[in-house]
């Protein structure tokens, strides 16, 4: 099982620089190796559990929080906006 | 277009519910809010902090579903959808992936004078992403998170749709259904209503679809239509070069009436979802879903049929009536007072008064007319009080003002006259005046009878019985 | 009065409430110990001190005005730095979040307030709760106070040893995969994992939401109970907590049936920490309680359930740190992907960036199926074991931690020998259940503390406490480091 390490980065967003990508490649695949070993298993309905629910909220408006405590953590900031390098779609 | 093509679309249209609040957080679902004060830890994504789905949401989305017709799925779960973008503050949208809150449902529409099924693939609820503002002065892109987490539903159709006027048609219903069960503002401008079109073209006949083309940035029902003629032109285009269709994304201009490429297959996204861990699975009762089927309304396609077969409507006239809620319900409550008939009533309000609604931009709700005031006037024009022309001359009164007809036809002098000696006068002053008419009636020339009613009218400056008046006008002639 | 940081939270109550010592006293007393002696545990990354004797001052003239008392009035708390404080920097340890300052506080700081408490400042760990030993700390690694050139395990690191040091009587810690009971054995005090949704999780910097529950630390149990009962209950900004209302323990095991699993007294176990084990299960047998031997079959497949679901998980969880709205931006920013590269990749330490590659790869197309739903299916199968085995018996004990706490930077290099350590806790996340980390003993060779693990059903943290009483009375106490 080879990982494709370049192609995970990049769904990730971490740029791993040449001479780590075998390292990682290394520790990674060590792990999946020990994954691997799963049983096979019937899948189905796996990711639902009706025996472990949650309720849901009332429709009832809570306050919001003040623009500045928001926005005090922002690299940067302008117009009352996170600021970042123009993005074009 | 050329006719040796089938289009074939599917669409996924996006609309904002109008729960007071947004889908994860107390904080309020208002449109136009000062850029990022209707944030809060919990849409801005800040580490720590965790959604709480919003019941209403929940009830919305099953309402939609029960209107399109959908299996409701009672027990299900919400998704994380992975992807980076800056609208984006969690990076991912909690959305639903593999158990749509609704699915497998259908919708008929009006197309012209045929009605077509269109399939339903499901709906499903999410939130909204952030909204970026490109501002040049600043050299850069500005977050605005207000929009994060206002709740969404999506609803996917089948790729049943074979025309851009049945893509139109299909958004108009959904549009209308919308405002119908009351939980979306739908408003286009405001971005509460979205849509992705799929468009694919193949040889009349052919049971394979061709390569499919999806297309963003489509922000209008119209464009839309634009952007589906545009897609398969192009794509028909391409094929009869002997081309291929790539499978990719554009995006729709709707201003150059043009598309561009946006991403190929092979940037194709990768989007991991998987059930969010933060949400656990949510059971909805089959109790609670009855109940919400039990609330949903009559809705405009089946309102289309009613007005045809119990009021004698047209198609088209009956749609016109149906499709908006607003026009629908003041009809409705016109045809209710059952004072006078019910085509006149349509009559009236898909003539004059649409003229008055189109030339505003506004709905019937927004004009001070009551249903009250426009029944009375119409039965005085029925029961012969007034003549059509002065009725309209009550309208104009009536669309900006809650006064009573009768007043004004008094106040303004505009009862008709139907004094048979009064009426006799004004017929024997204008056939003297016309003798020319007068002889061609008698050789047979009937149809100048219009001619001399209309000079009758005119010398009763309005007043007169038109249908009177006609046949006073004959019976004078032929003494 | 002399010491009065030593003193356990239980006895600092008693004074509180006889009005014998103040809450400014003891407080000026913890901080001076944490001045003193933090510059060889570095159990804080921050201190919390100018608001901490306010809070105290709040304490004291609720005190003084004779309001009804909360358990934890005026009680010194540190809290790990991956939980949110308002106004408080919270790091995760993590250059990520080197500068970041909530505007909110997570619920159990809300609750500790409520009550009166006295934050007193934030504890060191691994970055972003991924590593069982501390050293993966981007800003400061915590040391064993027993031995301050070992690991005080993780990555509660500083919650741990904090404690252990006496310098606070109580701390928060979170386990995701063992992170408050490993540590705790190591450092030789009691840390409890509370049943998953016993406590809220709003608040606290996710690593694996399905896994992560914030829990108690502390040197004895009564003091352990005490600051449970503080945090614990259904919160309605948590969908996955629970209504639970805490539950008042005993100190009798007599006719209590305990269970030994023998999947976990296997190979990779030390012979000694084994047999400190096993001398613990016969005191509690001397006093009244019955032992059987249970078997979990599928716990070798618990590991990599663990592995396949908290790195999905985190992989998502940390999607958000991007570089955008808070936290470290690279140093790269000429467009959007720069930043959200540069900043990744500089914010993250290694253990981080490797978990996260591994979740992505795990829920990416095509590999979904293999791994992420079939981690879950097991999940379900072996929480079924658990439940199955704790209808056998009441409570289950295992050892926590195959060995004693290594010495600093002996295995850091070697993922997969700290990933096999945490065998023995992960079950436990992945099935929901609570467990206590107790200790019971030294290793012969360097004195090294060693603990063992009580294992309930979901909600029976008054089992656990009842047995870890007993044991607590049993021996007459838990040793603690003196220095």
């Amino acid at each position: 099982m080879e990982i494709d390490i370049k192609r995970i980065a990049k769904l990730a967003k971490l740029s791993i620089p040449d001479e780590k990508v075998e390292k990682f490649q290394k520790e990674m695949e060590g792990i999946i190796q020990m994954v691997e070993n799963l049983p096979n298993l019937d899948t189905k309905g796996a990711l639902v559990d009706p025996d472990n629910t949650m309720e849901l909220r009332k429709d009832e408006v809570q306050p919001s929080y003040p623009r500045d405590e928001m926005l005090k953590n922002a690299p940067t900031t302008a117009a009352g906006c996170v600021m970042i390098p123009k993005v074009v779609e | 277009m050329n006719n040796n093509y089938e289009i074939v679309v599917g669409l996924e249209v996006h609309a904002e519910l109008s729960t007071k609040t947004k889908i994860f957080c107390g904080c309020k679902n208002e449109f136009g809010a000062e850029v990022n004060t209707n944030v809060c830890p919990v849409c801005m994504g800040l580490p720590g902090t965790l959604p709480v789905l919003n019941e209403q949401v929940v009830e919305y989305a099953i309402k939609m579903g029960h209107a399109l017709n959908c299996k409701i799925n009672g027990t299900t779960k919400q998704d994380r959808k992975n992807y980076f973008y800056p609208d984006l503050p969690k990076s991912y949208q909690i959305s639903q992936f593999d158990i749509p809150l609704c699915e497998n449902g259908y919708l008929d529409v009006l197309v012209g004078e045929e009605v077509k099924r269109i399939g339903v693939t499901r709906i499903h609820i999410e939130e909204d992403a952030g909204k970026l503002i490109h501002d040049d002065t600043l050299g850069g892109t500005l977050a605005d998170y207000n929009r994060c987490g206002v709740p969404l539903i999506e609803i996917v159709s089948e790729p049943d749709i074979r025309s851009a006027d049945e893509a139109k048609a299909y958004l108009d219903t959904i549009h209308s259904i919308l405002l119908y069960l009351g939980i979306s503002d739908a408003k286009m401008q405001e971005g509460s209503v979205r849509c992705d079109v799929n468009v694919s073209v193949r040889p009349v006949g052919s049971k394979e679809f061709g390569t499919r083309v999806e297309m963003k940035n489509v922000n209008s029902f119209s464009a839309a239509h634009r952007a589906i003629t545009y897609e398969a032109k192009r794509q028909i285009k391409v094929l009869e070069k002997g081309g291929e269709i790539q499978q990719e994304t554009r995006k729709w201009d709707d201003a150059k009436g043009v598309n561009v490429i946006l991403r190929t297959k092979e940037d194709a996204q990768d989007y991991r979802y998987f059930p969010d861990p933060d949400l656990l699975t949510f059971i909805v009762s089959q109790e609670k879903i009855d109940q919400l089927k039990s609330e949903i309304p009559e809705l405009p396609v089946a309102k289309t049929m009613r007005y045809m077969s119990d009021y004698g409507l047209s198609r088209a006239e009956s749609e016109l009536l149906a499709i908006n809620k607003n026009t629908a319900d003041f009809f409705e409550e016109c045809v209710n007072l059952k004072k006078c008939e019910p085509k006149s009533i349509a009559n009236w309000i898909l003539g004059d008064i649409f003229k008055v609604v189109n030339e505003r931009k506004c709905e019937i709700k927004d004009l001070a007319i009551t249903s009250k005031n426009l029944v009375e006037m119409i039965s005085l024009i029925e029961n012969k009080t007034i003549s059509n022309a002065a009725g309209k001359t009550v309208l104009e009164v009536i669309i900006d003002n809650d006064k009573d007809p009768k007043e004004i036809v008094k106040e303004k002098g505009l009862a008709q006259v139907s004094d048979t000696s009064a009426l006799l006068a004004i017929v024997e002053k204008v056939l003297s005046k016309n003798e020319k008419a007068v002889a061609d009636y008698k050789a047979g020339k009937t149809n100048v009878i219009g001619f001399l009613v209309g000079q009758c009218m005119k010398e009763s400056r309005g007043q007169g019985n038109p249908a009177m008046l006609k046949d006073m006008v004959i019976a004078e002639i032929e003494k | 009065m002399d010491k009065l940081y030593s003193l356990s939270a239980t006895q600092m109550k008693d004074l509180l409430n006889k009005k014998e010592v103040s809450s400014v006293e003891i407080t000026k007393s913890v901080i001076d110990r944490i001045e003193k002696t933090d510059k060889d545990i570095q159990a804080y990354i921050s201190y919390n001190f100018e608001e901490a004797l306010k809070q105290a001052e709040a304490a004291d003239a609720k005190i003084a005005r004779g309001e009804e008392l909360n358990d934890m009035t005026g009680i010194p708390v540190a809290v790990k730095d991956n939980m949110c404080t308002k106004n408080l920097l919270t790091t995760c340890a993590s250059k990520m979040l080197g500068n970041f300052i909530p505007p909110y506080n997570a619920t159990v700081v809300e609750k500790l307030l409520a009550d009166g408490a006295v934050i007193i400042g934030k504890t060191t760990m691994d970055e972003f709760a991924m590593g069982s030993s501390g050293e993966n700390s981007a800003l400061q690694v915590a040391r064993n106070p027993w031995d301050i050139s070992r690991v005080p395990g993780g990555s509660s690191s500083g919650s741990a040893a904090t404690v252990a040091a006496s310098q606070v009587p109580l701390s928060l810690g979170s386990d995701t995969g063992g992170s408050i009971r490993q540590p705790a054995s190591l450092c030789g005090i009691v840390g409890m994992k509370p049943t998953y949704g016993a406590v809220s999780r709003y608040g606290l910097i996710a690593f694996a939401s399905s896994l992560d529950q914030i829990g108690p630390m502390a040197r004895t149990v009564d003091d352990t109970a005490m600051l449970f009962k503080s945090i614990c209950g259904k919160d309605f900004r948590d969908a996955t907590s629970k209504d639970y209302t805490y539950k008042p323990y005993g100190e009798n095991v007599k006719g209590m049936k305990i269970g030994l699993p023998k999947e976990y007294f296997g190979e990779g176990i030390s012979a000694e920490v084994k047999e400190k084990i096993y001398s613990a299960v016969e005191t509690l047998k001397a006093q009244g309680a019955e032992v059987v031997e249970v078997s979990l079959p599928s716990t070798d497949y618990a590991l990599s359930a663990y592995y396949i679901i908290s790195s999905a998980e985190a992989s998502s969880n940390l999607g958000r740190f991007d570089g955008v709205k808070y936290g470290f931006r690279g140093s790269k920013t000429n467009n959007i992907e720069e930043i959200y590269l540069s900043s990744r990749s500089e914010g993250f330490g290694d253990e981080v960036q490797r978990r996260i590659m591994l979740g992505t790869y795990v829920l990416s197309s095509g590999f979904y199926d293999a791994y992420y739903k079939k981690a879950k299916v097991l999940q379900k199968a072996i929480a079924k074991e658990f439940d199955d085995a704790l209808k056998l018996c009441d409570v289950l004990i295992t050892p926590l931690s195959p060995t004693t706490a290594f010495k600093i930077g002996e295995r850091s290099n070697d993922p997969l020998a700290m990933y096999a350590g945490d065998i023995c806790t992960v079950t436990l996340n992945i099935s929901g259940l609570p467990g206590i980390s107790v200790p019971c003993g030294f290793d012969k060779e360097n004195n090294m503390p060693i603990g063992f693990q009580v294992i309930g059903k979901k909600f029976s943290e008054d089992k656990l406490l009842t047995v870890a009483k007993c044991y607590e009375n049993t021996v007459g106490g838990f040793a603690v480091k003196e220095f």
